[in-house]
Protein backbone atom coordinates (compact mmCIF):
# COMPACT_ATOMS: atom_id res chain seq x y z
CA UNK A 1 0.00 0.00 0.00
CA UNK A 2 1.19 3.58 -0.68
CA UNK A 3 1.05 7.07 0.62
CA UNK A 4 -2.81 7.95 0.92
CA UNK A 5 -5.12 11.15 1.19
CA UNK A 6 -8.66 11.10 2.21
CA UNK A 7 -10.64 14.11 2.18
CA UNK A 8 -14.32 15.53 2.16
CA UNK A 9 -15.23 17.08 -1.28
CA UNK A 10 -18.12 19.31 -0.28
CA UNK A 11 -21.73 18.78 -2.57
CA UNK A 12 -21.93 21.24 -5.25
CA UNK A 13 -24.23 24.37 -5.33
CA UNK A 14 -27.74 23.22 -6.09
CA UNK A 15 -26.65 19.63 -6.55
CA UNK A 16 -27.29 16.01 -4.64
CA UNK A 17 -24.79 14.01 -3.41
CA UNK A 18 -25.01 11.51 -6.26
CA UNK A 19 -24.74 14.33 -9.13
CA UNK A 20 -22.01 15.52 -7.31
CA UNK A 21 -20.36 11.91 -7.26
CA UNK A 22 -21.27 11.36 -11.32
CA UNK A 23 -19.48 14.44 -11.91
CA UNK A 24 -16.62 13.42 -9.73
CA UNK A 25 -16.57 10.01 -11.72
CA UNK A 26 -17.33 11.46 -15.44
CA UNK A 27 -13.56 14.08 -14.74
CA UNK A 28 -12.05 10.75 -13.60
CA UNK A 29 -13.13 9.23 -16.72
CA UNK A 30 -12.10 11.52 -18.83
CA UNK A 31 -8.24 11.85 -17.54
CA UNK A 32 -8.32 8.16 -18.35
CA UNK A 33 -9.04 6.15 -14.81
CA UNK A 34 -10.68 3.09 -15.43
CA UNK A 35 -13.32 1.30 -13.06
CA UNK A 36 -12.30 -1.22 -10.83
CA UNK A 37 -14.41 -2.73 -8.76
CA UNK A 38 -16.08 -1.08 -5.57
CA UNK A 39 -15.01 -0.25 -1.88
CA UNK A 40 -16.52 0.15 1.27
CA UNK A 41 -14.93 1.53 4.70
CA UNK A 42 -17.12 1.22 7.87
CA UNK A 43 -16.65 2.28 11.60
CA UNK A 44 -18.74 1.55 14.57
CA UNK A 45 -18.41 3.21 17.68
CA UNK A 46 -18.23 2.12 21.32
CA UNK A 47 -18.30 3.33 24.49
CA UNK A 48 -16.24 2.04 27.63
CA UNK A 49 -18.95 1.10 30.39
CA UNK A 50 -18.67 0.86 34.06
CA UNK A 51 -15.98 4.00 34.32
CA UNK A 52 -15.86 4.34 37.97
CA UNK A 53 -14.82 7.76 38.67
CA UNK A 54 -17.25 9.01 36.37
CA UNK A 55 -15.58 10.85 33.83
CA UNK A 56 -16.91 11.24 30.13
CA UNK A 57 -16.03 7.92 28.85
CA UNK A 58 -13.36 7.10 26.38
CA UNK A 59 -14.64 6.01 22.74
CA UNK A 60 -13.57 2.75 20.64
CA UNK A 61 -13.81 3.15 16.96
CA UNK A 62 -14.08 -0.35 14.91
CA UNK A 63 -13.74 -0.41 11.31
CA UNK A 64 -13.18 -2.67 8.35
CA UNK A 65 -12.20 -1.52 4.97
CA UNK A 66 -12.46 -3.79 1.92
CA UNK A 67 -9.07 -3.54 0.62
CA UNK A 68 -8.06 -5.26 3.57
CA UNK A 69 -11.40 -7.82 4.00
CA UNK A 70 -9.63 -10.34 6.63
CA UNK A 71 -8.76 -7.74 9.37
CA UNK A 72 -10.32 -5.18 11.13
CA UNK A 73 -9.09 -1.98 12.71
CA UNK A 74 -9.55 -0.68 16.04
CA UNK A 75 -8.78 2.83 17.76
CA UNK A 76 -9.25 5.08 20.29
CA UNK A 77 -10.12 8.40 20.60
CA UNK A 78 -6.61 9.89 20.20
CA UNK A 79 -5.33 7.16 21.50
CA UNK A 80 -3.50 3.97 20.18
CA UNK A 81 -5.20 1.90 17.04
CA UNK A 82 -4.36 -2.04 16.81
CA UNK A 83 -5.13 -3.91 13.08
CA UNK A 84 -6.29 -7.47 14.16
CA UNK A 85 -8.23 -10.49 12.31
CA UNK A 86 -11.47 -10.40 11.65
CA UNK A 87 -12.72 -12.47 14.58
CA UNK A 88 -12.67 -8.95 16.68
CA UNK A 89 -15.88 -8.32 16.06
CA UNK A 90 -17.37 -11.40 17.62
CA UNK A 91 -14.66 -10.47 20.31
CA UNK A 92 -16.37 -7.12 20.82
CA UNK A 93 -19.74 -8.96 21.22
CA UNK A 94 -17.95 -11.18 24.33
CA UNK A 95 -16.91 -7.74 25.47
CA UNK A 96 -20.32 -6.38 25.34
CA UNK A 97 -20.10 -5.14 29.83
CA UNK A 98 -17.19 -3.50 28.91
CA UNK A 99 -17.98 -1.99 25.54
CA UNK A 100 -21.37 -0.76 24.37
CA UNK A 101 -22.24 -0.27 21.05
CA UNK A 102 -23.46 2.97 20.20
CA UNK A 103 -25.95 2.21 17.78
CA UNK A 104 -27.08 4.62 15.30
CA UNK A 105 -23.50 5.88 15.29
CA UNK A 106 -22.22 3.55 12.77
CA UNK A 107 -21.09 5.23 9.32
CA UNK A 108 -20.01 3.94 5.98
CA UNK A 109 -18.50 5.10 2.84
CA UNK A 110 -19.38 2.88 0.11
CA UNK A 111 -18.62 3.75 -3.64
CA UNK A 112 -16.59 3.55 -7.08
CA UNK A 113 -12.69 2.29 -7.06
CA UNK A 114 -10.61 3.81 -9.69
CA UNK A 115 -7.47 3.13 -11.01
CA UNK A 116 -5.14 5.77 -13.16
CA UNK A 117 -1.53 4.26 -13.38
CA UNK A 118 -0.09 3.72 -10.11
CA UNK A 119 -3.09 5.90 -8.34
CA UNK A 120 -6.14 4.13 -6.91
CA UNK A 121 -9.09 6.57 -6.26
CA UNK A 122 -12.00 5.72 -3.86
CA UNK A 123 -15.32 7.84 -4.43
CA UNK A 124 -17.76 7.17 -1.57
CA UNK A 125 -20.98 8.13 -0.53
CA UNK A 126 -20.57 8.64 3.57
CA UNK A 127 -23.88 7.47 5.26
CA UNK A 128 -25.43 7.13 8.72
CA UNK A 129 -28.08 5.21 9.15
CA UNK A 130 -28.41 5.05 5.26
CA UNK A 131 -29.01 8.46 4.79
CA UNK A 132 -26.27 9.90 2.69
CA UNK A 133 -24.44 12.59 4.44
CA UNK A 134 -21.44 13.22 2.63
CA UNK A 135 -18.89 12.93 -0.16
CA UNK A 136 -15.43 11.26 0.74
CA UNK A 137 -12.27 11.15 -1.67
CA UNK A 138 -9.75 8.79 -1.07
CA UNK A 139 -6.50 8.93 -3.18
CA UNK A 140 -3.97 6.18 -2.87
CA UNK A 141 -0.48 6.52 -4.56
CA UNK A 142 0.76 3.03 -4.86
CA UNK A 143 4.34 3.47 -5.79
CA UNK A 144 5.39 5.33 -3.00
CA UNK A 145 5.36 4.93 0.69
CA UNK A 146 7.02 8.12 1.81
CA UNK A 147 4.42 11.23 2.70
CA UNK A 148 7.04 13.65 2.17
CA UNK A 149 8.29 12.27 -1.04
CA UNK A 150 5.46 12.13 -3.08
CA UNK A 151 2.98 15.00 -1.71
CA UNK A 152 3.35 17.29 -4.24
CA UNK A 153 3.06 14.96 -7.16
CA UNK A 154 -0.35 13.72 -5.08
CA UNK A 155 -1.48 17.22 -5.06
CA UNK A 156 -0.90 17.79 -8.43
CA UNK A 157 -2.40 15.08 -9.47
CA UNK A 158 -5.47 16.24 -7.00
CA UNK A 159 -5.94 19.33 -8.30
CA UNK A 160 -6.66 17.43 -11.75
CA UNK A 161 -9.81 16.31 -10.48
CA UNK A 162 -10.61 18.01 -7.77
CA UNK A 163 -9.76 21.32 -8.17
CA UNK A 164 -9.81 24.31 -5.19
CA UNK A 165 -11.33 21.14 -2.97
CA UNK A 166 -7.69 19.82 -3.11
CA UNK A 167 -6.80 19.25 0.50
CA UNK A 168 -3.20 20.01 2.42
CA UNK A 169 -1.20 17.54 3.58
CA UNK A 170 -3.08 15.32 5.88
CA UNK A 171 -2.41 15.85 9.84
CA UNK A 172 -1.96 12.20 10.18
CA UNK A 173 1.49 12.50 8.34
CA UNK A 174 2.26 15.99 9.40
CA UNK A 175 1.69 15.28 13.25
CA UNK A 176 4.50 12.26 12.93
CA UNK A 177 6.69 12.45 15.61
CA UNK A 178 9.37 10.81 13.04
CA UNK A 179 8.44 13.27 10.51
CA UNK A 180 7.09 12.65 6.69
CA UNK A 181 9.76 10.39 5.66
CA UNK A 182 8.44 7.39 7.72
CA UNK A 183 6.27 4.32 5.44
CA UNK A 184 2.81 4.66 6.30
CA UNK A 185 0.56 2.05 7.11
CA UNK A 186 -2.98 1.05 6.79
CA UNK A 187 -3.83 2.86 10.03
CA UNK A 188 -2.78 5.89 8.57
CA UNK A 189 -5.75 5.61 6.13
CA UNK A 190 -8.36 4.64 8.61
CA UNK A 191 -7.45 7.61 10.71
CA UNK A 192 -8.07 9.52 7.94
CA UNK A 193 -11.42 7.93 7.46
CA UNK A 194 -12.28 8.04 11.46
CA UNK A 195 -11.30 11.93 11.37
CA UNK A 196 -13.71 12.16 8.50
CA UNK A 197 -16.62 10.22 9.80
CA UNK A 198 -16.57 12.66 12.87
CA UNK A 199 -17.24 15.97 10.91
CA UNK A 200 -19.93 13.76 9.04
CA UNK A 201 -21.35 13.01 12.30
CA UNK A 202 -21.42 16.57 13.71
CA UNK A 203 -22.42 18.19 10.42
CA UNK A 204 -26.53 17.48 10.71
CA UNK A 205 -27.74 18.84 7.73
CA UNK A 206 -26.44 18.33 4.73
CA UNK A 207 -24.79 21.69 3.24
CA UNK A 208 -26.39 22.74 -0.16
CA UNK A 209 -29.44 20.75 1.10
CA UNK A 210 -30.82 24.16 2.10
CA UNK A 211 -33.57 23.25 4.72
CA UNK A 212 -33.61 19.99 6.87
CA UNK B 1 56.30 1.17 -79.89
CA UNK B 2 58.01 3.15 -76.82
CA UNK B 3 55.28 2.47 -74.91
CA UNK B 4 55.43 -1.10 -74.94
CA UNK B 5 59.49 -0.87 -73.71
CA UNK B 6 58.75 0.97 -70.87
CA UNK B 7 55.45 -1.56 -69.49
CA UNK B 8 58.82 -4.20 -70.73
CA UNK B 9 56.56 -6.45 -72.33
CA UNK B 10 57.70 -8.87 -75.19
CA UNK B 11 54.31 -8.59 -77.20
CA UNK B 12 55.26 -11.42 -79.74
CA UNK B 13 56.38 -13.75 -76.64
CA UNK B 14 52.98 -12.58 -75.28
CA UNK B 15 50.82 -13.68 -78.15
CA UNK B 16 52.76 -17.12 -78.58
CA UNK B 17 51.82 -17.73 -74.72
CA UNK B 18 48.45 -16.91 -75.38
CA UNK B 19 48.32 -19.47 -78.25
CA UNK B 20 50.00 -21.95 -76.00
CA UNK B 21 47.08 -21.11 -73.36
CA UNK B 22 44.51 -22.20 -76.03
CA UNK B 23 46.45 -25.67 -76.73
CA UNK B 24 46.45 -26.61 -73.23
CA UNK B 25 42.94 -25.91 -72.88
CA UNK B 26 42.20 -28.19 -75.61
CA UNK B 27 44.15 -30.37 -74.38
CA UNK B 28 42.52 -30.72 -71.43
CA UNK B 29 39.53 -30.70 -72.31
CA UNK B 30 40.54 -33.90 -74.83
CA UNK B 31 41.85 -35.48 -71.91
CA UNK B 32 38.43 -34.92 -69.44
CA UNK B 33 36.42 -36.36 -73.12
CA UNK B 34 37.94 -39.13 -73.14
CA UNK B 35 37.28 -39.62 -69.69
CA UNK B 36 33.68 -39.02 -70.41
CA UNK B 37 33.46 -41.48 -73.20
CA UNK B 38 34.62 -44.40 -71.30
CA UNK B 39 36.14 -47.45 -72.92
CA UNK B 40 34.77 -48.41 -76.46
CA UNK B 41 33.86 -52.06 -77.46
CA UNK B 42 36.20 -54.06 -78.64
CA UNK B 43 35.83 -57.91 -78.86
CA UNK B 44 37.67 -58.49 -75.42
CA UNK B 45 37.47 -56.83 -71.83
CA UNK B 46 41.20 -56.90 -72.15
CA UNK B 47 41.35 -54.85 -75.83
CA UNK B 48 39.19 -52.61 -74.34
CA UNK B 49 40.98 -51.53 -71.10
CA UNK B 50 44.38 -51.52 -73.81
CA UNK B 51 43.02 -49.03 -75.82
CA UNK B 52 41.73 -46.61 -73.45
CA UNK B 53 44.86 -46.86 -71.35
CA UNK B 54 47.04 -45.87 -74.50
CA UNK B 55 44.38 -43.03 -75.20
CA UNK B 56 44.59 -41.75 -71.69
CA UNK B 57 48.65 -41.76 -71.73
CA UNK B 58 48.69 -39.99 -75.13
CA UNK B 59 46.05 -37.31 -73.92
CA UNK B 60 48.31 -36.88 -70.61
CA UNK B 61 51.56 -36.70 -72.36
CA UNK B 62 50.16 -33.76 -74.61
CA UNK B 63 48.79 -31.88 -71.37
CA UNK B 64 52.36 -31.93 -70.13
CA UNK B 65 54.02 -30.60 -73.25
CA UNK B 66 51.68 -27.94 -73.99
CA UNK B 67 52.47 -26.80 -69.86
CA UNK B 68 55.76 -26.76 -70.63
CA UNK B 69 55.72 -24.70 -73.51
CA UNK B 70 53.31 -22.66 -71.73
CA UNK B 71 55.95 -22.26 -68.64
CA UNK B 72 59.38 -21.57 -71.35
CA UNK B 73 57.36 -18.57 -72.80
CA UNK B 74 55.82 -16.92 -69.69
CA UNK B 75 59.87 -16.60 -68.84
CA UNK B 76 60.13 -14.45 -72.07
CA UNK B 77 56.89 -12.50 -71.72
CA UNK B 78 58.64 -10.54 -69.16
CA UNK B 79 57.33 -8.65 -66.05
CA UNK B 80 55.34 -5.41 -66.00
CA UNK B 81 56.95 -2.32 -64.52
CA UNK B 82 55.95 -2.02 -60.83
CA UNK B 83 56.36 1.11 -60.62
CA UNK B 84 53.11 2.24 -61.83
CA UNK B 85 51.08 3.41 -58.56
CA UNK B 86 47.98 1.24 -59.90
CA UNK B 87 50.43 -1.69 -61.00
CA UNK B 88 49.21 -3.66 -63.45
CA UNK B 89 45.74 -1.41 -63.51
CA UNK B 90 47.78 0.85 -64.95
CA UNK B 91 48.32 -0.76 -68.31
CA UNK B 92 44.68 0.18 -68.74
CA UNK B 93 46.01 3.62 -69.52
CA UNK B 94 47.43 2.10 -72.41
CA UNK B 95 44.23 1.62 -73.95
CA UNK B 96 43.83 3.98 -77.36
CA UNK B 97 40.61 4.08 -77.53
CA UNK B 98 40.11 6.35 -74.31
CA UNK B 99 37.06 8.01 -75.06
CA UNK B 100 34.84 4.61 -76.03
CA UNK B 101 36.86 3.01 -72.35
CA UNK B 102 37.43 5.45 -69.68
CA UNK B 103 38.08 2.85 -67.55
CA UNK B 104 41.51 4.29 -66.26
CA UNK B 105 40.46 7.58 -65.19
CA UNK B 106 37.16 6.45 -63.60
CA UNK B 107 39.58 3.73 -62.15
CA UNK B 108 42.01 6.45 -60.59
CA UNK B 109 38.66 8.87 -59.31
CA UNK B 110 37.67 5.28 -57.15
CA UNK B 111 40.76 5.36 -55.91
CA UNK B 112 41.14 8.78 -54.65
CA UNK B 113 37.78 8.84 -53.55
CA UNK B 114 38.66 5.48 -51.44
CA UNK B 115 41.66 6.88 -50.00
CA UNK B 116 39.59 9.56 -48.94
CA UNK B 117 37.26 7.78 -46.99
CA UNK B 118 39.36 6.00 -45.50
CA UNK B 119 41.20 9.24 -43.91
CA UNK B 120 37.90 10.15 -43.11
CA UNK B 121 36.99 6.97 -41.28
CA UNK B 122 40.08 6.99 -39.30
CA UNK B 123 39.57 10.30 -38.11
CA UNK B 124 36.04 8.92 -37.38
CA UNK B 125 36.96 6.54 -35.40
CA UNK B 126 39.17 8.33 -33.12
CA UNK B 127 36.97 10.99 -32.09
CA UNK B 128 34.08 8.26 -31.86
CA UNK B 129 36.67 6.23 -29.16
CA UNK B 130 36.90 9.30 -27.00
CA UNK B 131 32.82 8.46 -26.33
CA UNK B 132 33.64 4.58 -25.94
CA UNK B 133 31.11 4.67 -22.63
CA UNK B 134 28.86 3.98 -24.95
CA UNK B 135 28.22 0.60 -25.80
CA UNK B 136 26.19 0.93 -28.86
CA UNK B 137 28.72 3.50 -30.44
CA UNK B 138 31.05 0.64 -29.57
CA UNK B 139 29.66 -2.14 -31.06
CA UNK B 140 28.96 -0.30 -35.14
CA UNK B 141 32.50 0.76 -35.55
CA UNK B 142 35.78 -1.51 -36.12
CA UNK B 143 35.97 -2.85 -32.17
CA UNK B 144 32.59 -4.74 -32.57
CA UNK B 145 35.22 -7.56 -33.84
CA UNK B 146 37.42 -6.71 -31.06
CA UNK B 147 35.18 -6.47 -28.13
CA UNK B 148 34.73 -10.66 -28.08
CA UNK B 149 38.15 -11.27 -27.85
CA UNK B 150 38.37 -8.85 -24.88
CA UNK B 151 35.55 -9.75 -22.68
CA UNK B 152 36.66 -13.50 -21.97
CA UNK B 153 40.11 -11.72 -20.24
CA UNK B 154 37.60 -9.66 -18.13
CA UNK B 155 35.27 -12.24 -17.14
CA UNK B 156 37.38 -14.61 -15.15
CA UNK B 157 38.18 -11.99 -12.60
CA UNK B 158 38.90 -13.30 -9.06
CA UNK B 159 35.88 -12.78 -7.15
CA UNK B 160 37.58 -10.99 -4.12
CA UNK B 161 38.35 -8.59 -6.89
CA UNK B 162 34.95 -8.55 -8.46
CA UNK B 163 33.60 -7.86 -4.03
CA UNK B 164 36.17 -5.22 -3.76
CA UNK B 165 35.05 -3.31 -6.39
CA UNK B 166 31.47 -3.22 -5.34
CA UNK B 167 31.99 -2.97 -1.89
CA UNK B 168 34.52 0.11 -3.01
CA UNK B 169 30.96 1.41 -5.29
CA UNK B 170 29.23 1.04 -2.03
CA UNK B 171 31.00 3.12 0.22
CA UNK B 172 30.81 6.06 -1.85
CA UNK B 173 26.97 6.58 -1.56
CA UNK B 174 25.73 6.81 1.58
CA UNK B 175 22.17 6.73 0.98
CA UNK B 176 22.51 3.89 -1.27
CA UNK B 177 22.95 0.28 0.28
CA UNK B 178 24.56 -2.70 -2.23
CA UNK B 179 24.24 -5.96 -0.89
CA UNK B 180 25.56 -8.71 -3.30
CA UNK B 181 24.54 -12.21 -3.66
CA UNK B 182 26.10 -15.83 -5.16
CA UNK B 183 22.88 -17.54 -5.76
CA UNK B 184 23.84 -19.31 -8.52
CA UNK B 185 28.06 -20.05 -8.61
CA UNK B 186 30.18 -17.67 -9.25
CA UNK B 187 28.01 -14.71 -10.77
CA UNK B 188 27.10 -12.01 -8.57
CA UNK B 189 23.48 -10.75 -7.87
CA UNK B 190 23.62 -7.05 -6.47
CA UNK B 191 20.45 -5.80 -4.49
CA UNK B 192 20.62 -2.26 -4.49
CA UNK B 193 18.27 -0.34 -2.02
CA UNK B 194 17.83 3.64 -2.96
CA UNK B 195 17.16 4.92 0.33
CA UNK B 196 12.86 4.35 0.24
CA UNK B 197 12.35 5.36 -3.20
CA UNK B 198 13.41 2.09 -4.97
CA UNK B 199 15.03 -1.58 -4.64
CA UNK B 200 17.09 -2.69 -7.75
CA UNK B 201 17.91 -6.22 -8.77
CA UNK B 202 21.15 -5.99 -11.02
CA UNK B 203 22.66 -9.27 -12.36
CA UNK B 204 26.51 -9.41 -13.02
CA UNK B 205 28.38 -11.86 -15.21
CA UNK B 206 32.17 -10.76 -13.77
CA UNK B 207 31.84 -7.00 -13.47
CA UNK B 208 29.58 -6.72 -16.48
CA UNK B 209 25.70 -6.10 -15.60
CA UNK B 210 23.93 -8.68 -17.58
CA UNK B 211 20.56 -7.68 -16.63
CA UNK B 212 18.76 -5.04 -14.15
CA UNK B 213 15.15 -5.00 -12.74
CA UNK B 214 13.70 -2.20 -11.05
CA UNK B 215 11.21 -2.72 -8.09
CA UNK B 216 9.26 -0.22 -5.68
CA UNK B 217 10.88 0.26 -1.94
CA UNK B 218 8.12 -1.72 -0.56
CA UNK B 219 7.59 -4.47 -3.36
CA UNK B 220 8.84 -8.20 -2.51
CA UNK B 221 12.62 -8.97 -3.65
CA UNK B 222 12.13 -12.40 -3.00
CA UNK B 223 9.83 -15.24 -4.45
CA UNK B 224 7.93 -17.35 -2.72
CA UNK B 225 10.50 -20.13 -2.16
CA UNK B 226 12.96 -17.28 -0.25
CA UNK B 227 15.57 -17.22 -3.58
CA UNK B 228 16.21 -13.33 -4.81
CA UNK B 229 13.45 -12.86 -7.75
CA UNK B 230 15.36 -11.30 -10.59
CA UNK B 231 12.74 -12.11 -12.86
CA UNK B 232 8.80 -10.48 -12.21
CA UNK B 233 8.85 -6.83 -13.53
CA UNK B 234 7.42 -4.26 -10.65
CA UNK B 235 3.35 -4.11 -10.29
CA UNK B 236 3.54 -0.26 -10.47
CA UNK B 237 4.36 1.40 -14.08
CA UNK B 238 6.71 4.23 -13.10
CA UNK B 239 9.08 1.40 -11.58
CA UNK B 240 8.30 -0.61 -15.05
CA UNK B 241 9.66 2.15 -16.90
CA UNK B 242 12.34 3.09 -14.70
CA UNK B 243 13.86 -0.71 -15.53
CA UNK B 244 13.48 0.33 -19.31
CA UNK B 245 15.31 3.26 -18.74
CA UNK B 246 17.69 1.27 -16.61
CA UNK B 247 18.30 -1.38 -19.11
CA UNK B 248 18.69 1.33 -21.65
CA UNK B 249 21.34 3.26 -19.32
CA UNK B 250 23.32 -0.69 -19.35
CA UNK B 251 23.62 -0.02 -23.25
CA UNK B 252 25.06 3.42 -22.95
CA UNK B 253 27.51 2.86 -20.11
CA UNK B 254 29.87 0.71 -21.95
CA UNK B 255 33.91 0.35 -21.26
CA UNK B 256 34.63 -3.14 -22.31
CA UNK B 257 38.55 -2.46 -20.97
CA UNK B 258 37.44 -0.89 -17.92
CA UNK B 259 34.20 -2.60 -16.50
CA UNK B 260 34.89 -1.15 -13.04
CA UNK B 261 34.22 2.25 -14.18
CA UNK B 262 31.07 1.42 -15.93
CA UNK B 263 29.90 -0.43 -13.01
CA UNK B 264 30.30 2.71 -11.04
CA UNK B 265 28.77 5.40 -13.82
CA UNK B 266 25.57 2.65 -13.55
CA UNK B 267 25.54 3.55 -9.81
CA UNK B 268 25.91 6.88 -10.37
CA UNK B 269 23.25 7.39 -12.50
CA UNK B 270 20.84 4.92 -10.65
CA UNK B 271 21.34 6.99 -7.41
CA UNK B 272 19.67 9.94 -9.30
CA UNK B 273 16.60 8.09 -8.77
CA UNK B 274 16.46 8.92 -5.07
CA UNK B 275 14.38 11.89 -6.20
CA UNK B 276 11.90 10.29 -8.27
CA UNK B 277 8.95 11.33 -6.80
CA UNK B 278 10.39 14.67 -5.91
CA UNK B 279 11.66 16.02 -8.78
CA UNK B 280 9.51 17.92 -11.50
CA UNK B 281 10.24 17.35 -14.83
CA UNK B 282 13.45 19.62 -16.25
CA UNK B 283 11.16 20.05 -19.48
CA UNK B 284 7.53 20.79 -18.66
CA UNK B 285 8.18 21.32 -15.27
CA UNK B 286 5.29 19.27 -14.18
CA UNK B 287 5.28 15.89 -11.76
CA UNK B 288 2.99 14.15 -13.90
CA UNK B 289 2.41 13.43 -17.50
CA UNK B 290 0.08 10.73 -18.29
CA UNK B 291 -0.09 9.67 -14.44
CA UNK B 292 3.79 8.76 -14.50
CA UNK B 293 6.47 11.30 -12.87
CA UNK B 294 9.60 11.95 -14.17
CA UNK B 295 10.85 8.54 -15.17
CA UNK B 296 14.10 9.26 -17.33
CA UNK B 297 17.35 10.88 -16.05
CA UNK B 298 19.70 12.33 -18.68
CA UNK B 299 23.00 9.77 -18.53
CA UNK B 300 25.10 13.01 -18.89
CA UNK B 301 23.33 15.41 -16.32
CA UNK B 302 21.45 13.49 -14.43
CA UNK B 303 18.16 15.45 -14.75
CA UNK B 304 14.83 14.12 -14.34
CA UNK B 305 12.76 14.06 -17.76
CA UNK B 306 9.49 12.96 -18.27
CA UNK B 307 9.76 9.77 -20.87
CA UNK B 308 7.83 11.76 -23.10
CA UNK B 309 9.42 15.27 -22.58
CA UNK B 310 13.21 13.85 -23.03
CA UNK B 311 14.11 15.31 -26.19
ZN1 LIG C 1 7.79 16.67 -18.61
Amino acid sequence: MGVTCVCQVPVSEGKSVQQTVDILHKKLEQLGAVKQGNFWVDCETYHATGNATGQPSKLLYVMHNSETPLSCMALFEGGPGLSADANFDVLMVKLKSHFQNAKGHKVESRGVRYRYCDFLVKIGTVAMSSSARGISVEVEYCACVIPGDCWNLMKEFMQSFLGSNTPELPTVFTSKAEGLSVPVDCMDTMSQYLELFGRVRKQQVLPGSGVR
Amino acid sequence: MADVMNVGVNLEAFSLAINAIQALRSSVTRVFDSLKDGMKNKETLEGREKVFITEFQDNLQSVNRDLNELERLSTLVGRPSESHPLHNSGLLSLDPVQDKTPLYSQLLQAYKWSNKLQYHAGLASSLLNQQSLKRSANQMGTSAKRRPKVQPSTLVLPIQYVDDVISRIGRMFPDMSIELFRPNGTSAVLLVTLGKVLKAIVVMRSLFIDRTIVRGFHENIYSEDGKLDIWSKSNYQAFQKVTDHATTALLHYQLPQMPDVVVRSFMTWLRSYIKLFQNPCQRCGKFLQEGLPPTWRDFRTLEAFHDTCRQ
